[in-house]
């Protein structure tokens, strides 16, 4: 019964600590990326799709090198442990997700109605509810360390 | 729901910190269950109550419209 009680308190599907960093590390290695991919005119291949369509192209290597970066450094500084990770953390967790899915969905269905490029949509959903979890997340934690501080 | 738990800590001379580490949660949580800004769940609120050997309605209390 108590083991029973305290896996439910742990917390599960978390990434430890220090990926927080290897997330941010990769968030920013992707700045390089794709600043050289810009500079060689690889993207265009993909945007434009004039020139091959292979798998595998420089068009779809740069996609995927930096999509893949960005998404997984997002990936792993949303979902990486906190210091102490408690059940207080965990509920909001849970609130910054459901406001990340509302914002993201928002948009969505506005961009749908307004937007007639499918691909941006598309490209925007791929890093948005990531992003918007993120910002709330680290939001709400930084005013909880802020009255936590002015308590003394 | 409100609480004595600062009363509490008070008297048995602990800090948020060291409350904290004795029912295994961060000092935010802490603070924010004593600001009324967190209700803890069942097993946190046991924990707490164990720590200042007391029962479980002398430091949490329902107030009217709960």
């Amino acid at each position: 019964m108590v083991n029973q009680a305290l896996q439910i308190m742990k917390p599960r599907f978390l990434f430890p600590y220090w990926c927080r960093y290897l997330g941010g590390g990769l968030i920013l290695a992707h700045i390089p990326v794709a600043y050289f991919g810009k500079i060689n005119g690889w993207e265009n291949d993909l945007h434009n799709g004039i020139s091959d369509d292979r798998l595998f192209n420089s068009g779809h290597l740069f996609f995927m090198g930096t999509a893949l970066l960005m998404v997984i450094g997002l990936f792993l500084l949303a979902f990486a442990k906190e210091k102490i990770e408690d059940e207080q953390i965990i509920q909001i967790r849970l609130d910054s997700l459901r406001w990340a899915i509302y914002l993201n969905y928002l948009i969505l269905i506005v961009s749908l109605v307004f937007i007639r490029d499918a691909d941006h949509i598309l490209e925007l959903n791929l890093w948005a509810p990531l992003l918007f979890f993120i910002i709330r997340f680290r939001w709400v934690m930084f005013r909880i360390n802020l009255s936590v501080n002015g308590e003394g | 729901m409100k609480n004595n738990i600062r009363v509490e800590r008070a008297i048995k001379n602990i800090t948020q910190g060291e409350l904290a580490e004795r029912v295994a949660v961060s000092r935010q949580t802490i603070n924010s269950i004593e600001s009324n800004k967190y209700v803890p769940s069942t097993i946190l609120a046991l924990k707490i109550a164990r720590v200042f050997e007391k029962p479980l309605e002398a430091i949490f209390i329902l107030e009217e419209g709960d």
